[in-house]
């Protein structure tokens, strides 16, 4: 197996000590399956000081989230030497907070997340308190939102996002597209109450389409698209109204036995 | 106003330019192509209020981007400095066209 030594350029600053931020170089064996976590938990057996978050190592959990060689990704997802460079250089992610090395704050991100309501919102309190059956849902309306659903909060879009560098006061586009998901699902009966949190000075309107938030998203999620189709629900909204169909509520007797175990 | 309402302007401004502006050019630019009086002066004024509300708006979202804790204010300068521009332009145009 092919096994070379690589250069990385680690970003190093802790804000209650340093004065500026300073970068540290590693050099790091790494093979085809190394990817640029792997390396930087073997720097930290070295430098056990260097922050880094992670959790899942299988980019399910979006904590690794961090600049590779300038661009927004997850290092648990990233491979050394897919990137071809004899040197990676590793910062923190931009637009966020530095609370110490690779490690940012998000606690901006998800205040964002939740001013746009990110769960489903119903006006049947009862019959969510003590469900008596499931909610159904066919495979056209859960088409509607499915491709804006497999966000995992990394950060990544958030990262790269031009609109976010220039106004921190802008929702992001992962509040965005978790808000048009919402809006999206026939289950949820809060539009109303997400739109007019979107539809703001520092909302939707603001995304000039630059596409970079799509362009780096781990998961395949395409941020840009939902902001687009958001104003196109506010403008509907606006102009001939946004309907869309409701569910209706399959109650516990009539579903299968298969169905009632899930 | 909301912003959507806003936007909604801008896009609908942007329609009424390309159509308005058509007119201008063709009328300055083709041969034999006579539009006067009020009918032509109704379009100038048509195009100019939707070309100063169109590029406003344009710099009016450029500036809360550039400073977002400002968007009030900056809505509202916006506002006045562009009735004061319209204002001058109309009056130019009006005499121009008359």
């Amino acid at each position: 197996m092919e096994e070379r030594w690589i250069l990385f350029k680690v970003f190093r600053y802790n804000p209650k000590v340093d004065k500026f931020p300073h970068w540290d170089g590693f050099k790091v064996k790494v093979d085809r399956g190394t990817t640029v976590l792997d390396a930087l938990l073997r720097i930290k057996e070295e430098d056990p000081t260097l922050a880094v978050r992670y959790s899942c190592r299988q980019s399910i959990c979006g904590s690794c989230g961090m600049m590779i060689n300038g661009k927004p990704r997850l290092a648990c997802y990233t491979r050394v030497l897919s990137l071809g460079t004899d040197m990676v250089e590793v910062a923190p992610l931009k637009n966020f907070r530095i609370i110490k090395d690779l490690v940012v704050d998000f606690s901006d991100f998800f205040k964002k997340e939740r001013s746009i309501y990110p769960f489903i919102i119903r006006s049947d309190a009862e019959e969510m308190m003590n469900p008596t059956g499931a909610y159904k849902q066919t495979e056209e309306e859960l088409l509607k939102y499915l491709e804006f659903a497999d966000c995992i909060e990394c950060g990544c879009c958030y990262a790269a996002c031009p609109t976010t560098a220039t106004d921190p006061l802008y929702l992001g586009p992962q509040a965005l597209n978790k808000a048009y998901r919402f809006i999206m699902d026939n289950r949820d009966e809060g539009a109303k109450l997400r739109l007019s949190v979107v539809d703001s000075d520092h909302g939707c309107w603001r995304c000039h389409f630059a596409a970079s938030c799509s362009n780096v998203c781990p998961k395949g999620v395409d941020p840009a698209k939902a902001i687009q189709f958001l104003k196109g629900v506010i403008m509907r909204e606006k102009t001939v109204g946004f309907k869309k169909e409701g569910t209706t509520l399959i109650k516990m007797s009539c579903l299968k036995e298969d169905q009632r175990s899930e | 106003m909301r912003e959507s309402s806003l936007m909604m302007l801008h896009y609908a401004a942007a329609v009424v330019l390309l159509v308005t502006g058509s007119i201008h050019l063709m009328k300055n630019n083709i041969p034999g192509m006579e539009i006067h009086g009020p009918l032509y002066l109704v379009n100038m004024l048509i195009f100019v209020s939707a070309l100063m509300y169109h590029a406003m708006n344009g710099v009016r979202v450029i500036l809360i981007e550039l400073m977002p804790k400002r968007s009030r204010a900056i809505s509202y300068i916006i506002l006045v400095l562009g009735i004061i521009i319209y204002l001058y332009i109309a009056n130019l145009v009006i005499a121009l066209v008359r």
